[in-house]
């Protein structure tokens, strides 16, 4: 089955039913015209992520190992899988990055509480692609354990790495300083060429996004710091 | 003394970085930070060369004395090998 998913048709070769549920909102409506990607699972990959994720269902594995699979072709077609959740407001995307457990799902939570018109493109894994001079970011099936997130896609306008803090500050980081925190937040492929790629849209990433850190507890005082600086908008102005 | 092949040093952000690929990327997760002297020494040990030649080569490309590009030399050398990057 074709599916269209950031922007490229990209071709399922799926043996469980697991993903044919999954995907079901991003079903291409031309199933004849050629694909972009072909994604399937070999018998070995599987038995290794099986391995990893023994309590899991096998379409559930199979699941997750395409998607890995779709990420390691798309560097070359000027996209990459990023670890982050994602959200839209007035037009424009925000990504809210950290280790796991850090609090993107929370802090994200609030601002749907407290700024009525956001919403989330995508809670853990969007694609990005590089469109000069900025990033778009997709909705894809793929957005993690509590399944939020949208068949959508917005310019990408920040980068907002989070750390928990009994106080709310934000400061604008330094390139070398968002060079070493977005790096693990990345899929490194393992071919060369897809390795090239995601170097040097990493390079456009950081050259070209303007990113903070955010310090920040779990109240509303944390979303009026971050949507401040990120939107450049008062919060009393808010949407 | 040789670099393995098997890396990809790219500028991302202003700084060089090294990142595996393909088999090596299976066994070696990551990334590793090069400061521009790392960067020029990762170059230079991708073709065979001794500890000394790296030597010369440092005080060739920048205003250094011996002694101090002998340590940055060592300590280079020391750092692949300990990692395994070396042939």
């Amino acid at each position: 089955m074709i599916y269209d998913i950031a922007g490229l048709r990209i071709n399922i070769d799926n043996k469980c039913a697991y993903t044919t549920r999954f995907c079901q909102a991003y079903v291409s409506e031309d199933q004849v015209s050629p694909y972009d990607i072909y994604a399937t699972v070999t018998k070995e990959e599987f038995l290794e992520e099986k391995e990893k994720s023994a309590n899991f269902s096998d379409g559930y594995i199979e699941n997750i190992c395409l998607y890995r699979s779709i990420c390691r072709q798309i560097p070359t077609l000027g996209r990459m899988l990023l670890h982050a959740a994602v959200l839209e407001y007035d037009g424009n995307g925000y990504a809210f990055l950290g280790k796991s457990g850090t609090g993107k799902s929370t802090h994200t939570g609030l601002w749907l509480k407290h700024v009525p018109s956001s919403k989330i493109v995508n809670g853990d894994k969007p694609i990005l692609q590089y469109v000069d001079p900025q990033f778009i970011v997709y909705g894809t099936p793929w957005m993690g354990k509590e399944g939020l997130g949208c068949n959508s896609k917005a310019p990408l306008k920040a980068l907002c790495f989070l750390e928990q803090a009994k106080e709310n500050s934000i400061k604008k980081l330094s390139n070398a300083e968002v060079s070493a925190r977005l790096f693990t937040q990345v899929l490194l492929p393992e071919e060369e060429e897809n390795v090239i790629a995601t170097l040097d849209l990493l390079d456009k990433m950081i050259c070209n996004t303007p990113a903070y850190l955010l310090k920040c507890d779990i109240s509303e005082e944390a979303v009026k710091t971050s949507f401040e600086t990120l939107t450049s908008t008062a919060y009393e102005d808010r949407k | 003394m040789k670099i393995k092949k098997g890396f990809v040093v790219r500028v991302v952000g202003g700084e060089s970085v090294v990142v595996p690929v393909g088999e090596l990327s299976k066994t070696f997760h990551g990334m590793i930070n090069l400061n521009e002297t790392g960067a020029f020494l990762w170059n230079f040990f991708t073709e065979e060369h001794t500890i000394d030649e790296g030597v010369a080569a440092l005080c060739g490309e920048y205003e250094v004395d011996e002694e101090r590009a002998r340590v940055d030399v060592e300590k280079f050398a020391e750092i692949i090998t300990q990692n395994g990057f070396i042939e």
